[in-house]
């Protein structure tokens, strides 16, 4: 009687992990999709740290136009790309000083303090608005603008992160305008940031 | 004798291309840093106009900082970076773009910013060619 009991609980854990497996697969797929969002529900107020340390409030953008990034500050290629895109598009406008805002909000902010995202800002000589946050604010802003990032291992840094690497872009009332992703062209994007600051 | 010439043959058709490689590098520029950032990127063109394929195998850098190959890359709108292990192919006759959003060399542990105007010297080592030192231009940061 013994073995056979102990093949039928074998089978029955068999069962488990393969239940386990099914229910876990769609999870471990998700991150690669950004979470759908209803449009209008994207952005909303918001509050995180300035590079001053100090509260930074979504109520600062009242009345004005902006684009918003998510990356970190250890990212040496792709965010200094877009942010550096962003700036160069700003100047392409040719509309006023500063059509529109450019904030930079890290995706790891264990790394990332007020200083870090400060100085990050700086490097694009243009104004960029660099923001980080306790992980539980940063976690709910990507959550309220649809971000995904996810932390991967990395020799030389310890880890690198993943990150939704589009552009979003909001007009003067705070409403979601649309985004600039980075395969799209210099044309598109700058029709897009026109419709913001118009 | 037949089947060692259809060894052979085959041999031949899987091989890369086994002549001289003539390695030419260009445009290497890095982006400028802040203080307190101790990450950045290098980019650079490399050229094969030799007949044989090389490979860039490894990156070096003066200490403190560590250089790497890596890969930018995005699909569904999120951006991957990974580090490349087997080194970056570089087949008789093409030209490798080390470019912003793609394949570069990822520069860590910087000691101090690098600043527009400054040169860092690379060393890179290729499988066949050996090593050759690469003077990489500083650049600013929204290039």
């Amino acid at each position: 009687m013994q073995p056979v009991r102990i093949i039928l609980w074998a089978l029955v854990a068999l069962a488990l992990a393969a239940f386990a497996i099914l229910m876990l697969r769609p999870v471990n797929e998700m991150p690669t999709r950004q979470q759908p969002l209803a449009i209008s529900s994207i952005g909303g107020p918001f509050t995180l740290t300035g590079s001053d340390g100090k509260p930074f409030s979504s109520t600062e953008l009242a009345g004005k136009p902006y684009a918003i990034f998510f990356g970190f500050t250890n990212c040496p290629d792709v965010c200094p790309l877009t942010l550096g895109r962003m700036v160069k598009l700003r100047k392409e406008l040719q509309s006023g000083d500063r059509p529109f805002e450019i904030l930079f909000v890290t995706v790891d902010p264990e790394r990332d303090g007020p200083a870090d995202v400060g100085k990050y800002a700086e490097l694009f000589n243009s104004p960029v608005t660099g923001l980080t946050g306790s992980p539980a604010q940063i976690d709910q802003v990507k959550k309220q603008f649809g971000i995904f990032s996810q932390k991967v291992p990395d020799s030389s840094r310890g880890y690198s992160v993943d990150h939704t690497a589009t552009v979003l872009l909001f007009d003067r009332k705070g409403d979601f305008s649309g985004t600039i992703s980075p395969e799209e062209g210099n044309k598109a994007a700058l029709a897009k940031l026109k419709r913001i600051t118009a | 004798m037949k089947r060692i010439l259809l060894a052979a043959l085959l041999l031949l058709a899987s091989c890369s291309k086994s002549g001289t490689p003539d390695l030419q590098i260009s445009g290497a520029w890095a982006r400028e840093t802040v203080p307190g950032q101790t990450a950045t990127a290098a980019y650079m063109t490399i050229h094969n106009r030799g007949t044989g394929d090389d490979r860039l195998i490894s990156v070096e850098v003066a200490a403190p900082a560590k250089a790497m190959l890596h890969a930018s890359e995005s699909s569904d709108g999120v951006s991957r970076m990974r580090e490349m292990g087997g080194g970056l192919d570089l087949p008789a006759g093409a030209a490798a773009q080390l470019k912003p959003g793609g394949t570069h060399v990822m520069i860590t542990g910087l000691g101090a910013p690098l600043r527009a105007r400054d040169v860092m010297k690379l060393r890179l080592r290729f499988e066949k060619s050996g090593p050759s030192d690469v003077d990489v231009a500083v650049g600013a940061g929204g290039r």
